[in-house]
């Protein structure tokens, strides 16, 4: 990949360390353009600490974390404006109605303002959001606050996707959703980045699968794989022997 | 940052704080003022008793002189709540990741705050100054011959507008401390302190009792406040906007 088109997401040698604790050791990882990268891990993995760093959350204790080449500290506008992002609480705001909520979303997130109606019409009907559109959402069930935060994130259309367990709060209907939302986006071109506790939905729509435990990226799984807990479990079961062993 | 603005402007027009702030502010401050007026009449009891001490003069001068002590306190105390939610609900309500990875900065959501807050807070003092004037004249609060009520007014605006202008430090103690409560926590003891300041005869020089006396100035008992000291108002609150903006772009969630 040269710097004209820089990969979108990477990790080269990235640490956070918390005191005593390390929650990321040394993760090199990317995601390539049409790409849906999932990262597995158990509660505590460093999931989330992987994607804050990308996201210029917090800053990384060593290594890089790198959008279009950029650090992630330092990325200017232009680059924030290619990315969609849902980390833990979706963008709603309890006194905005739905409407008035994507329409914050995409003024932040730099849509033209010729641009914002069409948008908002879009996930309106994309996400089912459109006979709430003009309730205040804190009046929102949590699935459709989340369908909400999902739509804030997606609403400029963004080539780079970074989903922190999005299908937290939805039914089944809504995890078969957001498999054909990041299917549909990948298709599109976007390079995402997902985490999920849930094996087999990631199995269904993840492209790559990155296994992280105790911070480190223990290795990867096939999502055509058969069995993927069994293999995800063995493995978490193998670097536990290895520390008990060092 | 034009952006920003939108966004901050939404959010503080549709927030049940705001317009509960603002109507109690407008509506109560006016109806007190002529209580206290009422109560001093009086003379009987010890609300009687408080109420004569807190008025000096008669008529539009007594009364404008309550409202001055009155926005005093509530200018502070009202838009230092609706300023610590402002910036303490990010954190509270744990929207403030949703605030990274965007091409607006955290600094410009950060400045959009001071001034959409600043202007509801010029707005909120013009409104309680009007509903003042409208009670007043209603009330026959006294004649208006010989009385300098523009000239009274326009001290009072001032005032109310330093006052809200030195809440608006409210918001760096809601960023660093990360929600409402160390917020609501200052607002206190800054009106307290603000108290004691005054008391002691340094009220002047701290910057949090500085627009209360100078909405009083000239009342019997009261000391003068020069220039200086009433500049050190908006250079305290200019300094922790810087203070709180660069908070905003540096912290981490």
């Amino acid at each position: 990949m040269t710097d004209t088109f820089p990969v979108p997401l990477q990790t080269r040698s990235l640490v956070k360390v918390y005191g005593d604790d390390v929650a990321v050791d040394g993760v090199d990882l990317q995601v390539m353009p049409g790409e849906i990268h999932a990262i597995v891990g158990l509660n505590g993995a460093g999931k989330t600490t992987l994607m804050r760093m990308l996201l210029g959350m917090v800053k990384p204790t060593a290594g890089e974390a790198l959008v279009r080449g950029q650090s992630a500290q330092t990325a200017g506008p232009r680059v924030w404006m290619e990315v969609g992002c849902l980390i833990e609480t979706p963008f709603a705001y309890p006194e905005l109605t739905v409407r008035e909520n994507l329409r914050a979303a995409a003024l932040l997130h730099g849509l033209a303002p010729g641009r914002i109606n069409s948008a908002i019409a879009r996930v309106l009907s994309g996400f089912e959001l459109s006979g709430w559109e003009h309730k205040r959402s804190r009046t929102l069930s949590l699935g459709n606050r989340q369908r909400l935060g999902l739509a804030s994130a997606v609403i400029h259309e963004p080539s780079i996707l970074v989903l922190d367990e999005p299908a937290n709060a939805l039914d089944p209907a809504g995890v078969v959703f957001i498999r054909d939302l990041l299917r549909s986006a990948s298709d599109g071109g976007a390079a995402i980045l997902v985490s999920s506790h849930h094996l087999d939905q990631l199995a269904r729509v993840a492209d790559r699968i990155t296994m992280m435990h105790r911070g480190m990226a223990v290795g990867s799984l096939d999502p055509d794989g058969i069995d993927l807990e069994q293999q995800f479990f063995d493995r978490v079961y193998r670097v536990e022997l290895e520390r008990g062993a060092a | 940052m034009k952006r920003a603005l939108t966004v901050e402007l939404l959010k503080i027009r549709r927030s049940p704080v705001v317009w509960t702030t603002t109507l109690l502010i407008v509506v109560l401050v006016p109806l007190l003022c002529l209580g206290f007026i009422a109560a001093a009449d009086g003379g009987a009891g010890a609300l009687g008793a408080k109420a004569e001490a807190m008025v000096t003069g008669e008529g539009w001068e007594a009364y404008l002189g309550l409202l001055g002590q009155m926005i005093a306190v509530t200018l502070f105390i009202g838009p230092g709540v609706v300023t610590a939610w402002a910036f303490g609900r990010e954190h509270s309500e744990h929207t403030f990741a949703s605030l990274f990875a965007l091409p607006v900065s955290r600094r410009s959501i950060a400045a959009a705050k001071f001034v959409v807050l600043l202007l509801w807070g010029i707005a909120l003092t013009a409104a309680v100054l009007v509903a003042a004037v409208i009670v007043g004249l209603i009330a026959d609060v006294g004649p208006l011959e010989g009385f300098d009520l523009v000239g009274n007014l326009a001290r009072l605006a001032v005032a109310g507008v330093l006052t809200i202008t030195i809440a608006l430090t409210i918001g760096l103690v809601a960023s660093i401390g990360r929600g409402y409560l160390p917020a609501i926590g200052a607002i206190i003891m800054l009106t307290m302190f603000a108290q004691i300041a005054v008391l002691v005869g340094t009220g002047g020089w701290f910057p949090f009792a500085a627009p209360g006396l100078y909405a009083v100035a000239g009342a019997e008992g009261v000391a003068e406040i020069n220039t200086v000291q009433l500049l050190l108002v908006p250079v305290t609150a200019a300094a922790a906007a810087w203070a709180t903006m660069r908070w905003w772009q540096h912290a981490e969630v």
